[in-house]
């Protein structure tokens, strides 16, 4: 198998990288790339740990190939927070106690920042529903909903 | 959306954020797979797709070729490499004696039976798919009533006495109201969202373990063991714990397997299972069937009470639950007869799974209670109430504190219970039918040996040191703040060490003890520090105390190791912790006292008259537990516990193909547990509760509470939304439609 | 995953161009069921080529015509205004499937091609299944197959076509556009899936070499009235245990014309035409709606586990039509 060279932003920064075929992106990001933010649940789609943007689109790195990743933008849990500042999801999150042993909650704060900029006045529902792809077994849903809707109306705000 | 908020009320701490919150959501909380070693090689391992039978013989010609490769490991090579481990049923550390790669022997689907070792992860599993394993199969029993299955007497297997007083048939002939009814309860697997990982990393012959772990010294013990080194040559690192409700407690054979590969190699090996594969290589919750038989008397007080139970486990080991050593207790009732038998099968061995012994077996004894309740014409909660007890009826020994019947008053409030209609199907919103359900929650308050070291700067910083585990409980916060309060700093001032085997041991995070058992030796080691600063036991500590102490010490730190014995506890339980054994006291386990926390769950059901699918928009929970140190992280756990059990009663299920004794759903697509959309209004309020005995701070374990209660509201509330009853759990569509 | 090559490719002519007529050649697109099944050592393609940058990203609506490419994420097409308003039924199996990462990777292309969740399937490690080794046989029978199907199966697989959003193209006589070495060519949706009969490996009438581009259907103002039901354990993030696609042409109190279409339940995409013409001249009532539930699940053919789904599929189908009935047209 021969080494595919990929030039991709990742959280603004331009980054450049080799990676057999077969590697997903998930495993470029925590293995080559040492963004371990992004977790392994399941590696077949079902769980949303590893939730990434790639090009603004909400993406389960573990199904994507990391080869596919050139020329394209990717957006993870560590460009979330600008420096010492966290974003209001993140701040919303640990307000509301959103969060428990944590592993789901880079996935889902992924998703939900995706979310709030399709979307920036979401009904409940519509929060409960957008964040179903990301399984959170210990499980602070209502919370997480709730810092969510919280944190959107707060972004309105600003 | 729920309405009740975790605020600070009597005998309860200040609600307080997450001290780790920050570094899980900005992703740089370190989970054992994130941390990184230098250069590892990868291991995946090929497992049995027979349940029962003998390996014949390994075809590694094509796996071979596979660009990368470093080694296999079969029973051909490593045959005797792994010592044998002790079962922690008897005393040990392992949750299974199987050892895979010790013979050609198979005990179960998704056995390990190769370790494939490669430069990357990718050729790793590319050989272990092109390894061709060869075995001579068996017809294997699955289940209950498989032929092959041997039933055994629990009370032969490992010292369980099956709780029983009077005299059962005298009851049930009083009785003017019975039950006699049988219940079943599936396989349920934990799937925590992180995966089993472990990266084993030696230096000299000095080992280190990253692995996500509930026992962080008895995993070091346990590992030390089936490696046949000392103990203090092994290090666990496992400082965030991505979820574990009982499948990190005990120590399974990938870790050993992973040290043997990574010494083989001279470089560390780093292994991740497959959600798949954590179906067989960690434990489960053991399937059950119960046969309960409930009488009560005209006035509704209990008459007899019999409770029969079949747990499924491996053919080796003898894992058992054995709830009736609740059941038997919970409420007043002079004739009280129980059994539990365990049946062997070919699978592989179950363990603990949040609240292991309660939600099984609570949900045949809370079940009847409603049948009882509606033919009696009394309200269930009123059933309840006239057989509440301060006095457990097995030994007569009283409850240290019970405040479940206002957990029901405050619960039923909230729920708006007096509302209810209480026939069957009488309750409607156009197509839905609803239903109202309730049930009472338990779980024994538990406490187990535990170590610490508290260090006090003359600045007011603090740093707690013990080998206890935050496994999204909320640990580090909640044992940080007892820390700040008896040292009168800030929290923000207390940093604490927790998941290293470097440090003080500390109990298994299991069986919910870790808030009471390690608060209690960290107020421990903090006394100390405020003997020696000179300040008395009730004083509070302000800056100006704690300078001019240290000033007369003339030192810069104090430091205190502690050590805590909880009541009931015999005085090796500290040598014990430090063997990374960890002794549980508390619950029906005492000779003078009972300790149990308790709470009341309701729930509202909705089922779509025509398609019969199910939704839950409401669930009410009020619980006491004693000191509440966090209410914030208590409500977290609570409202956690409430979803899960919602899950357990409408969606989990390991399922198996019975013909062949393996598991079908071994992924999060089919292994169905909530999504967000599935959950709405999930209310949790704490009730105020003060016991003076359960330990020095009056803290009751809660982790475990929330999820018991919730199987059977559920099925009182399908009954009352339907007028069936289902017995068999999970309750699916299918069972309504016909 | 087995070793293979990586390529891209830029337009359909490349795509087509970079196939191997004697290599395991997979055009990668939204990933979600390639990569999955590669993972799992089901699909084992030598050669990946990635149409990502292919183009057929259009979606056109005209007054009587629906255009969608067949690069069109799942989110995309669902999130069309105009779309949900005309024609809810599409827009609504969109939404109701999968979760909102998996709708914004995946294409509509490739949602209608993804493969069956058969558990017996997807996992290499059960010797029998016919579907991924032909004459193997088939575990599932005998097996646990709570999710199987109970319409268009075979003695040979009884795995369930997983799609939602097939349901809605059979439903609205929707037309594919394919590309392939020989050039294009148009076919019906009904005629895209082939039942499995004794060769349960062959899913598609497509050749190897051939892409989907788009798909077509008229779009007519009573189509409006349609919906998609869609029954399971969860209330999201699950794939069907029965679905119903339903769309009602309503005059004067009586049907004109009806479309019905099931998902969960059958091998195949799946019209329910003997259900549909049982409608016509009927007014919509219990009755009628119960009786035309029968005529679609008269032919069922249940296991086990699945015994439920000719029940439930009839229910399914009775409630979407008394839904779609007390709908403003």
């Amino acid at each position: 198998m021969s080494a595919i060279h990929v030039t991709t932003k990742i959280n603004g920064d331009v980054v450049d990288y080799v990676c057999e075929a077969d590697e997903t992106l998930l495993d470029v990001l925590r293995n080559r790339l040492g963004l371990t933010g992004a977790k392994e649940g399941c590696s077949t789609g079902d769980c949303g740990a590893c939730s990434v943007t790639i090009d603004g689109r909400l993406t389960c790195s573990c199904l994507v190939l990391g080869a596919e990743a050139d020329g394209r933008e990717i957006g993870t849990i560590e460009g979330m927070a600008k420096g010492d500042e966290l974003h209001p999801l993140q701040r919303k999150f640990l307000e509301h106690a959103a969060l428990q042993c944590g592993i789901c909650t880079p996935g889902i704060l992924v998703a939900a920042k995706s979310l709030l900029e399709h979307n920036p006045k979401p009904t409940e529902t519509e929060v409960r529903f957008g964040l179903a792809g990301n399984l959170c077994r210990c499980t602070g849903y209502d919370k997480i909903v709730r810092a969510v809707m919280d944190a959107a109306q707060e972004m309105r705000r600003a | 959306m729920a309405i009740i908020g975790p605020v600070q009320q009597k005998n309860m701490g200040p609600p307080h954020s997450r001290i780790d919150g920050r570094a899980k959501v900005t992703g740089a909380a370190p989970y054992a797979s994130d941390f990184a070693v230098g250069r590892p090689a990868y291991a995946y391992f090929v497992t049995s797709s027979i349940a029962r039978g003998r390996i014949t013989g390994f075809d590694m010609a094509a796996a071979g070729q596979v660009p990368g490769l470093l080694d296999i490991l079969t029973y051909e090579t490593m045959r005797g490499a792994v010592k044998k481990p002790t079962f922690f049923a008897g005393g040990g550390y392992a949750g299974t004696t199987i050892r895979p790669l010790d013979g050609p022997e198979i005990f179960h689907d998704g056995q390990i039976v190769a370790v494939v070792l490669a430069d990357s992860y990718e050729s790793a599993r590319e050989a272990a798919y092109k390894v061709k394993v060869t075995c001579q199969a068996e017809q294997p029993a699955a289940t209950f009533g498989s032929a092959g299955a041997t039933t055994e007497d629990a009370a032969d297997a490992k010292g369980h006495e099956d709780p029983a007083v009077g005299d059962i048939a005298a009851g049930l002939a009083a009785a003017s109201a019975t039950v006699d009814a049988d219940y079943a309860t599936p396989t349920q697997h934990h799937n925590p969202i992180e995966l089993f990982t472990t990266t084993c990393a030696w230096t000299g012959d000095k080992l280190t373990v990253y692995e996500p772990s509930q026992i962080v010294h008895g995993l070091k013990h346990g590992v030390a063991e089936q490696l046949g080194i000392p103990p203090d040559h092994v290090r666990i690192v496992s400082p965030f714990v991505g979820g574990a409700f009982g499948s990190k407690a005990s120590v399974t054979p990938r870790t050993a397997l992973a040290a043997i590969a990574a010494r083989c190699l001279g470089r560390p090996v780093k292994l991740v299972l497959t959600r798949e594969q954590g179906f067989s290589v960690a434990t489960y919750r053991a399937e059950t069937r119960h046969h309960l038989r409930l009488g009560a008397d005209a006035d509704g007080k209990f008459t007899a009470l019999s409770h029969e139970a079949w747990e499924v486990t491996s053919r080796p080991d003898s894992y058992l639950v054995a709830g009736t050593d609740t059941t038997a207790r919970l409420y007043a009732c002079p004739n009280v007869f129980t059994k539990v038998h365990l049946v062997h099968v070919d699978r592989n061995t179950p363990g603990f799974m949040r609240s292991p012994p309660e939600v099984p077996y609570l949900f045949p004894l809370e079940c009847a209670i409603d049948e009882v309740a509606e033919k009696l014409g009394l309200d269930p909660i009123e059933l309840r109430r006239r057989n509440d007890t301060m006095k457990e009826p097995i030994g007569g020994l009283p409850y240290t504190s019970r405040s479940l019947m206002e957990c029901f008053d405050q619960a039923a409030e909230s729920f708006g219970w007096a509302r209810r209609s209480a026939a069957p199907a009488s309750m409607r919103d156009g197509d839905w039918l609803i239903g109202w359900g309730c049930a009472s929650t338990c779980y024994p308050t538990a406490l187990a040996p535990a170590t610490a070291r508290v260090i006090l700067w003359k600045d007011g910083r603090v740093k707690v040191e013990t080998a206890a585990h935050d496994l999204g409980t909320g640990a580090y916060t909640a044992l940080a703040q007892v820390a700040a309060e008896r040292l009168g700093v800030p929290v923000g001032q207390v940093t604490i060490a927790l998941g290293d085997s470097d440090l003080p041991p500390s109990p298994v995070a299991g069986g919910s003890i870790t808030t009471a058992s390690v608060s209690s030796v960290i107020a421990k080691a903090c006394d100390a520090i405020r003997a020696k600063l000179g300040v008395n036991d009730s004083a509070l500590i302000d800056p100006g105390i704690r300078v001019a102490g240290f000033e007369r010490l003339g030192v810069a730190l104090v430091q205190e190791y502690a050590e805590f014995a909880p009541h009931g506890a015999k005085p090796e339980g500290i040598d014990k912790l430090y063997a990374g054994l960890s002794t549980l006291k508390g619950g029906a386990m005492l000779e003078d006292r009972i300790q149990y926390a308790f709470g009341a769950e309701f729930v509202e059901v909705r089922i779509h008259a025509r398609t019969r699918e199910i939704r839950v928009p409401r669930v009410h929970g009020a619980f006491a537990a004693g000191r509440i140190v966090n209410p914030k992280t208590a409500h977290s756990q609570l409202m956690g516990g409430l979803i899960w059990g919602v899950s357990s009663a409408l969606h989990e299920a390991t399922e198996m193909d019975l013909g062949t004794a393996r598991y079908i759903n071994d992924n999060f697509a089919d292994y169905l547990v909530p999504v967000n959309a599935d959950i709405e209004d999930v209310s949790v309020i704490l009730v105020p509760e003060r016991d003076t005995q359960v330990n020095p701070l009056g803290i009751k374990g809660l982790g475990e509470l929330g999820n018991v209660g919730t199987n059977a509201a559920v099925a009182n509330a399908v009954y009352h939304a339907t007028g069936r009853r289902i017995r068999e759990l999970p309750i699916r569509l299918e069972k309504l439609l016909a | 995953m087995r070793p293979f090559i990586f390529e891209r490719a830029t337009s359909p002519e490349s795509a087509i161009a970079a196939f191997h007529a004697d290599r395991a050649t997979s055009f990668l697109a939204g990933g979600t069921t390639l990569l999955d099944l590669m993972k799992l050592d089901v699909v084992r393609p030598e050669r990946v080529i990635d149409i990502n940058a292919l183009g057929a990203n259009e979606i056109e609506i005209s007054e009587d015509r629906l255009r969608l490419g067949a690069s069109v994420r799942m989110a995309d097409a669902e999130a069309q205004e105009e779309l949900r308003r005309r024609v809810p039924m599409l827009t609504q199996s969109l939404a109701l499937a999968a979760s909102t990462q998996l709708r914004h990777m995946a294409t509509l292309a490739g949602n209608v091609l993804q493969r069956t969740r058969c558990p017996y399937f997807r996992d290499v490690s059960w010797s029998a299944c016919n579907k991924r080794l032909p004459g193997s046989g088939c575990a599932a029978m005998a097996g646990f197959n709570r999710q199987h199907a109970v319409l268009g199966a075979s003695d040979a697989c009884i795995a369930t076509y997983p799609s939602d959003f097939a349901q809605a193209l059979i439903a609205l006589d929707a037309t594919v556009d394919v590309v392939g070495r020989r050039g294009r060519r148009q076919l019906p949706f009904a005629k895209l899936h082939v039942p499995p009969g004794r060769t349960p490996e062959v899913e598609t009438t497509l050749a190897p070499d051939e892409l989907i581009l788009g798909f077509e259907m008229p779009i007519e103002p009573w189509m409006s009235r349609s919906l998609y039901l869609k029954i399971r354990d969860r209330d999201s993030y699950e794939f069907a245990l029965a679905s119903a696609a339903v769309a009602l042409e309503v005059d004067g109190g009586a049907v004109r014309q009806a479309r019905i279409a099931l998902g969960g339940v059958a091998a195949v995409p799946w019209r329910a035409r003997e259900a549909e013409q049982a409608l016509i001249g009927r007014v919509l009532d219990e009755a009628s709606c119960q009786l035309a539930a029968d005529i679609a699940f008269a032919k069922a053919q249940p296991r086990e586990h699945n015994a439920y789904k000719p029940l439930l599929g009839r229910q399914t189908v009775a409630r979407a039509l008394l839904q779609a009935a007390a709908m403003e047209a």
